[in-house]
């Protein structure tokens, strides 16, 4: 009771500046800890920067921002890559809205698809990235619970199919639904694309894909400077930082440009067709029309643009 | 018909590896014109081009040449003095040549496409009416309908270029470079490297079953 | 009781109210960091977890998500299990708020406060779990509203930010008034806090069925996509919570001086029995399901609970939990849990870990084995994983110890400038008896 009151004011008491002085040296000492704590932060890759970090969302930027984010990410390529780049902006064409199929029937599992995928997408060397993952399945049934996609022989096995799967393209895409700050959105041909500059890594999108389509930068990707492919453009090709979410487009590079996507161009059996869904005369349509196709898990609802079919 | 390197050594007799090379990229020179479907409006299209059938002239001998390959002997040289067999649907019975030739197409034999009436190196169709070297294609359609019904859809056989032909060519592959029409099974591939993931699955199906 | 008999303080009148509230936090702060020697070692141990933590987050952000397990199979790890039991440890912080108010339980209302700090510490701990879970931090701005891009109402995710947020803010408005008043020796106008109590309640229900929309909102993933999930969520967190409240209670009588009746601890010992069967009937039920029906969808429940394909990583967590989970509930429904001995402490420690583990590795990560397309790719958390995970706990500690430290010495000793012998005349005996010598010393 008397320490109590005696204890009032407690300004002036002796023991009382003993301790706030001990506890303010304390806090300056916790925050000279902290400091050094953080002090990997200090060693971050140049590409995190305050025009990085500033950068608005892709489609709120006027062609004039575009023409300077595209030369300071071109420089950027030239200074930790060493190579020179031309980072495009191929817009969707009127009337176009792609699809893919691909013939199961005549696949033999080669790889070459995510190979040149590998290739002209400027994945990571070391990881051996590719947007398509093949896989080795049992003849009876589409059961992936049977499929390997690690397989190493001789192909085509026997008893044995390949079904590679890479990004469907979903008229009602998932991982579109799940992202909180909408860096990947559906574009008017069909093409779900992601901001590289804009995705802050959170990986809702990958949790949300059924189709494993997208892809995370573990790390900043590794490509000598002589294997990275120079024509690359915003959406699609150019080399991802470290820390976003990645996936396949289609090559729209290319497609938007009307060739064919590398993984075609690569298929040694010609078991994938591609074209313009919109076009009743194309290629994509005749297969569609023609042959027994099917989506992978349709019963999601998801919608891909992404179809699969055997011979008779 | 233009006349390619190939052609010129073929006549002059030359039998030497480097014919087959040069035939090689004088054939995509070579390539004929076939619109597969034409667009429905009127904008000007980039070609189809097909790459023309590697041209089997020759056939490989039990000599070899100094760098130890083997010498070639035009199908003529022998063809054009004998007689073939019609019945002969295999090489087993061939004694002379063909050895390397393995043939392995259904219940085909020598003559369901090479014409015995002309050059032996010229083809005929089921119905004996001979074709042109260009129009091989005619030949495997003659029983794959389906295969070549695909292809002129676009939904068989390897191609590159333009999905665009309004802005651009498409370059597709002819059968034979696919499918050796003596054996034209697929072969076997090594697969391209697989995916080279962080922590790969801790049992692949292969060891587990 | 305490805060009925005091009278309302005579200073505020002359003095701003701006003054008053700096000089309350002042004061807030040198309370809650004055203590008796084992505080401090306390404080200066979690402190040092927490730079550990910091450490290993900031090399994470340098190196790239590399450093910790995850992969493009498991891309989601310890971080995102531990999100998800804070989450539900916040939500079950107000659960001494049920029985108070709904109840009108006068004994609870005493103790009210320590549930919301609870949930403070918890949503703080929640959010840097997330925070720590991005590729890109620099970016955080992007998810801003109105500066960034939100894609509010689509992406679930949205919604989760936007009840987090709202949450901390609802808890911290009611545990910074209810002090402050304490602080000005007046009573709490109902009006100013008792709506916001209300709105916790029904916001802490949506924490966590939000954060279990999150998961079972993905088709793609069959373990996750159950009905059911929020509402085991829900049950796990009323065990959890509650668990957490009476461990910090047991904590608090032995080292401060703020006396607890024994009631509000029983109603909470309550709470936690049928929550626990619940939850128990519910993941019962769940398995079920899945293990009569077969195929696809059990494939994540056999690896969880039996290993597939020869990988079974989480087979021993699996069964540690449900180990902990049955005996703990065995344990909270003997006779002696209802009784201050260490039966109960045994208890909640059991099902807090039990659910920890159920709620965390045990759900996140079979969501992903298999992948969506059926492989088999194991996941355990890497070392800089850990640190990070520790370094958030310790910190969530640290805040709760400050809090808890801060409501016991305001709770026991007015600490009010303006106090004043009539004042002290109206506490009882106990309270003066109480009152911490290293507060006032």
């Amino acid at each position: 009771m008397s320490d109590s009151k005696a204890s009032l004011p407690i300004i002036d008491h002796p023991e009382v500046n003993r301790r706030r002085f001990l506890k303010t040296a304390g806090a300056t000492l916790g925050l000279a800890a902290w400091a050094a704590a953080m002090k990997p932060l200090l060693e971050l890759t140049p590409e995190v920067n305050a025009d990085e970090f500033l950068q608005k969302h892709y489609r709120e930027l006027t062609p004039e921002q575009k023409t300077v984010v595209f030369k300071r990410l071109e420089e950027e390529t030239k200074e930790e890559y060493n190579a020179d780049v031309t980072i495009s902006d191929p817009q969707p064409m009127d009337n176009v809205l792609f699809g893919y199929a691909l013939n199961l029937s005549a696949c033999i599992g080669c790889r070459k698809c995510a190979e040149a995928c590998h290739i002209e997408n400027n994945h990571d060397r070391a990881s051996n990235n590719s947007y398509i993952r093949v896989f080795e399945m049992d003849m009876g049934g589409i059961d992936f619970e049977k499929g390997n996609a690690n397989y190493d022989h001789p192909v085509p096995a026997p008893g044995k199919y390949y079904m590679p799967v890479q990004c469907q393209q979903c008229e009602n895409a998932p991982c579109v639904t799940a992202c909180p700050i909408e860096a990947t959105w559906k574009e008017k041909d069909g093409i779900v694309v992601v901001d590289y500059n804009w995705c802050i890594g959170c990986r809702y999108c990958e949790a949300a894909c059924p189709y494993h389509a997208r892809r995370f930068n573990w790390e900043k990707p590794e490509i000598p400077a002589e294997e990275v492919n120079p024509n690359q453009s915003y959406l699609s090709n150019r080399i991802r930082p470290q820390g976003v979410m990645e996936k396949c487009t289609f090559c729209l590079h290319r497609t938007r440009e009307g060739r064919l996507p590398a993984c075609l161009e690569a298929c040694p059996t010609g078991a994938r067709v591609f074209g313009n869904l919109l076009d009743p005369d194309s290629e994509i349509r005749w297969v569609i029309e023609n042959k027994r196709t099917f989506v992978l898990k349709e019963e999601l609802g998801t919608r891909p643009r992404f179809f699969y079919y055997f011979d008779e | 018909m233009n006349v390619s390197a190939g052609k010129m050594l073929f006549i002059v007799g030359l039998f030497s590896i480097s014919a087959f090379a040069v035939q090689m990229f004088a054939s995509v020179e070579n390539s004929e014109e076939i619109a597969i479907h034409p667009k429905a409006d009127d904008a000007p299209l980039f070609p189809v081009k097909i790459n023309p059938a590697n041209q089997l002239a020759e056939i490989p001998t039990d000599r070899k040449d100094a760098n130890g390959n083997p010498v070639l002997v035009s199908c003529q040289s022998c063809h054009g003095v004998r007689n073939p067999n019609p019945k002969n649907g295999s090489t087993g019975p061939l004694v002379s040549f063909h050895q390397d030739l393995s043939f392995v197409h259904g219940k085909l034999v020598c003559i369901s496409c090479h014409n015995p009436e002309g050059s032996y190196s010229d083809f005929r169709l089921a119905s004996g009416e001979s074709i042109k070297p260009e129009d091989v294609m005619q030949l495997c359609a003659q029983c794959h309908g389906p295969q070549f019904r695909d292809y002129q859809h676009g939904s068989h056989g390897g191609m590159t270029g333009h999905w665009d032909l309004r802005k651009g060519m498409r370059q597709r592959n002819h059968c034979v470079n696919c499918h050796d029409p003596h054996k034209p099974a697929f072969p076997l591939f090594r697969p391209a490297a697989g995916p080279n993931d962080r922590f790969p699955p801790h049992h692949t199906k292969e060891t587990h079953e | 009781m305490v805060e009925a008999q005091n009278p309302p303080s005579p200073a505020p009148q002359n003095t701003s109210v701006v003054l008053n509230y700096l000089g309350f936090l002042r004061r807030a702060t040198g309370v809650a960091t004055d203590g008796k020697w084992y505080f401090y070692v306390w404080m200066i141990i979690m402190f040092g977890i927490a730079l550990v933590g910091a450490n290993a987050w900031a090399q994470q952000v340098r190196d790239g998500m590399i450093v910790t397990n995850m992969s493009d199979h498991v891309s989601w790890g310890l971080y995102i299990a531990n999100f998800t039991f804070c989450v539900g440890l916040a939500a079950g912080g107000v659960m001494m708020v049920i029985p108070a108010y709904l109840y009108d339980d006068e004994e609870m209302h005493q103790v009210v406060i320590i549930g919301e700090a609870v949930a403070i510490a918890a949503i703080l701990m929640s959010t840097l779990s997330v925070v720590v879970d991005l590729g890109r931090p620099d970016r955080f701005w992007h998810l801003i509203p109105g500066i960034g891009k939100f894609n509010w109402p689509l992406s679930m995710l949205t919604w989760d930010i936007i009840v987090l947020n709202g949450y901390l803010l609802i808890n911290l408005h009611i545990v910074g008034y209810l002090l402050y008043m304490r602080y000005l020796g007046r009573k709490p106008n109902p009006k100013w806090y008792v709506p916001f109590v209300f709105l916790s309640i029904f916001w802490a229900i949506s924490i966590h069925t939000i954060t279990a929309f999150l998961y079972c909102g993905l088709g793609g993933r069959p373990f996750w996509n159950t009905a059911l999930l929020a509402p085991r969520f829900l049950a796990s967190a009323f065990v959890s919570g509650p668990a957490f409240i009476i461990l910090s209670m047991r904590v608090m009588r032995l080292l401060t001086d703020f006396h607890f009746s024994p009631k509000p601890a029983n109603t909470l010992i309550r709470i936690i029995r049928v929550s626990m069967c619940v939850n128990l009937l519910m993941l019962f039920s769940e398995i079920f399901t899945l293990f009569y029906t077969g195929g696809t969808h059990a494939s994540s429940a056999q690896y969880l609970f039996f290993g597939s394909h020869g990988a079974n990583g989480l087979v021993p967590w699996m069964w540690t939990s449900m180990f902990l989970n049955i005996v703990g509930a065995c344990l909270f429904f003997t006779p002696a849990a209802l009784r201050r001995e260490n039966t109960r402490i045994v208890a909640c420690l059991f099902c807090i870990v039990g659910i920890w583990i159920e709620k965390g590795m045990g759900l996140i990560i079979p969501g992903f084995i298999p992948s969506t397309l059926h492989e088999v790719v194991e996941y355990s958390p890497s070392i800089i994983e850990w640190k990070v995970t520790a370094g958030i706990w310790a910190f969530g500690l640290l805040v709760l110890t400050l809090l808890l430290k801060l409501i016991a010495s305001v709770f026991t000793y007015d600490s009010s400038r303006t106090i004043t012998t009539e004042q002290n005349a109206g506490l009882d005996e106990t309270n003066i008896k109480s009152i911490p010598v290293e507060t006032i010393s």
